[in-house]
């Protein structure tokens, strides 16, 4: 495929770059700057008025209670990480290797999954994790003591559903990463001797450890906003950041405070971002060629 | 014999793993399925008997139609536009090379690593200040306009694989035979990325669909069906619900199914056609 260089002064590149780069400069970037600035607005009786000063983050900065809710926010994310790779690296796997007639039909049942509206599929995990749901009547009747698993509001119940609402992204990552694989890479180490384990530890696994930490990195990034999980899930026993910021914005109408804490999520999700990307760039040079 | 059934027994993981997942996948949009058809009110099992009446319900109540078609039209328009962008921005995230591209590419690709809860708070809070300035409040509008931001990432890799794959011989022999650049797109390009763009907007209707968080921050008092379902089930569960869950189901699937059939068979076909690159 061949590649063309294009000067600012062609009218086909401003054309093609032009309306989508103005759509995301007004209405994603200007967004992020506004929240910055409005966080120098103070709320009083209700009502906004631009102070220019900085109050709210000596009260964001000051109050352990919001602290408690992101580090826990940021917990969450750690483990449903873990737990997103750890569930969707085996799937992968055998998509890539073992399943390869069927994976049109798997991914496709996949995607459809994923897209189906989120609010309902949360509203599914209601139906099956309830005490009297479907979760424990099917364990019931395979012997089981009635109204064992107690999941629902509970924080177990919302990392089920950030799980469920997330895996899908590592799933392709991985896939992804693991189809680019060169085979002669692995026989090669087959050949060499090395057993089935040693050669998936050696080869396979640092080969496919961009589409592992590019995963890892976006269901990191993405659970800190998890807001229908915590909420309808956990029953709001364990509120996470996402409910903070809401009650900031509908409840106690303090639209300053919002903007502060999205600013704390967003600032903690950029820089994972920003490590992640260096410790790949860093580690790229003494890496295979096979990428 | 040992090694052997190693094997054996590494396969049937590795494949129980999938058919675990998608188990997983399955078994809420499945109950949903199933307990659209009860015929009693609580949603437990066992599922006494069947009846449709919970679909009449449904449709008999005063606020669903109006916000299917909120859905319907928040959808289509955001399809349109997402798809533009995203088929604009995957030719030149692919084919061009220009100056500042590097940061084209961050900023086309940011929302996709945004969480959506927090891509329609800041989104909210600049709408507030531009509605003070210009005499709006958020309502369809907004939450078309949040769409795009958010779905044109999605719709723009979906495209990049098709122009990645792309053949251009063709191309240059269009141009070559004399063809204007406006004819090689609308004669080559455009029906050679049809079926990545085929399946991008049939991506981009049903996320737009399905979306709740960026509309439930930017619709106002607008109602769009995921809001409707959220403010629904936060009053009192009922199996009209899962009625509707059902009912989306149908056209979803019909749609899914023939936009990544008929993209599988296209890239197919091209990376048959394509010697070596």
């Amino acid at each position: 495929m061949q590649i063309e260089q294009k000067s600012w002064k062609d009218p086909v590149l401003i054309a093609t770059v032009a309306p989508l780069a103005i759509v995301m400069v007004v209405f994603f970037l200007t967004p992020l700057l506004m929240t910055a600035v409005r966080t120098s607005q103070t709320t009083q009786y209700y009502r906004l008025s631009w102070t220019w000063n900085l109050k709210i983050w000596t009260e964001v900065f000051s109050k352990p209670h919001y602290w408690t809710i992101m580090l826990r926010t940021v917990g969450m994310a750690v483990v449903c990480v873990l737990l997103c790779v750890l569930i969707a690296y085996p799937a992968a796997y055998a998509m890539a290797t073992r399943l390869k007639t069927y994976k049109t039909q798997i991914q496709i049942l996949i995607i459809f999954a994923f897209l189906t509206d989120a609010v309902l599929k949360t509203f599914g995990w209601i139906l099956i994790l309830d005490k009297n749901g479907v979760a424990n009547w099917l364990l019931m009747h395979v012997g089981f003591p009635p109204e064992m698993l107690n999941l629902l509001f509970s924080p177990a119940g919302t990392m089920i559903g950030m799980v469920y609402n997330l895996v899908t992204y590592p799933m392709f990552t991985i896939y992804l990463s693991l189809v680019r694989i060169d085979r002669d890479l692995v026989l090669a180490a087959y050949d060499a001797g090395a057993s089935r384990l040693r050669t998936f530890f050696e080869v396979t696994l640092p080969l496919s450890r961009p589409g592992l930490y590019s995963g890892a990195v976006l269901v990191f990034v993405l659970s800190l906003g998890a807001f229908l999980e915590p909420r309808v899930l956990g029953g709001g026993t364990s509120p996470l950041a996402s409910e903070l910021i809401r009650q900031s914005f509908e409840t106690r109408v303090n639209w300053p405070l919002g903007a502060a804490l999205t600013l704390v999520l967003i600032a903690i999700g950029a820089l994972t971002l920003a490590v992640s990307v260096a410790l790949t760039m860093r580690r790229r040079p003494n890496q295979g060629s096979a990428a | 014999m040992s090694p052997r059934f190693k094997n054996i027994l590494l396969d049937t993981l590795l494949i129980g793993s999938v058919l675990a997942l998608l188990l997983f996948f399955y078994a809420p949009i499945i109950t949903l399925v199933a307990f659209s058809f009860t015929s009693s009110r609580v949603l437990t099992l066992p599922i006494e008997g069947f009846s449709l009446q919970w679909y009449g319900e449904l449709v008999s109540r005063p606020d669903f139609f109006p916000a299917v078609l909120n859905s319907a039209v928040v959808a289509a328009i955001s399809m349109v536009f997402a798809t533009a962008f995203g088929t604009a921005g995957a030719v030149a995230w692919i084919r061009y090379r220009f100056r500042l591209q590097s940061v084209f590419r961050a900023v086309t690709f940011a929302p996709l690593l945004f969480p959506q809860l927090l891509l329609g708070v800041v989104m909210l809070l600049w709408f507030s200040v531009l509605g003070n300035w210009l005499g709006f409040s958020t309502g369809l509008v907004t939450v078309v306009i949040g769409h795009v931001v958010y779905i044109t990432p999605f719709a723009l890799v979906i495209v990049a694989v098709q122009v990645y794959g792309f053949d251009d011989t063709l191309e240059d022999a269009a141009r070559d035979a004399g063809a204007t650049g406006w004819q090689v797109f609308r004669e080559i390009t455009f029906p050679l990325l049809w079926p990545g763009i085929f399946s991008a907007a049939i991506f981009a209707f049903l996320l737009s669909w399905g979306n709740f968080y960026v509309s439930y921050s930017l619709a106002g008092t607008a109602r769009t069906l995921p809001i409707f379902v959220y403010s629904g089930i936060a009053v009192g569960s009922s199996p009209i619900y899962p009625a509707l869950a059902t009912l989306n189901l149908i056209p979803a699937l019909l749609l899914v199914v023939t936009a990544e059939v008929f993209r599988r068979r296209a890239l197919k076909r091209q990376s048959a056609s394509l010697p070596s690159s």
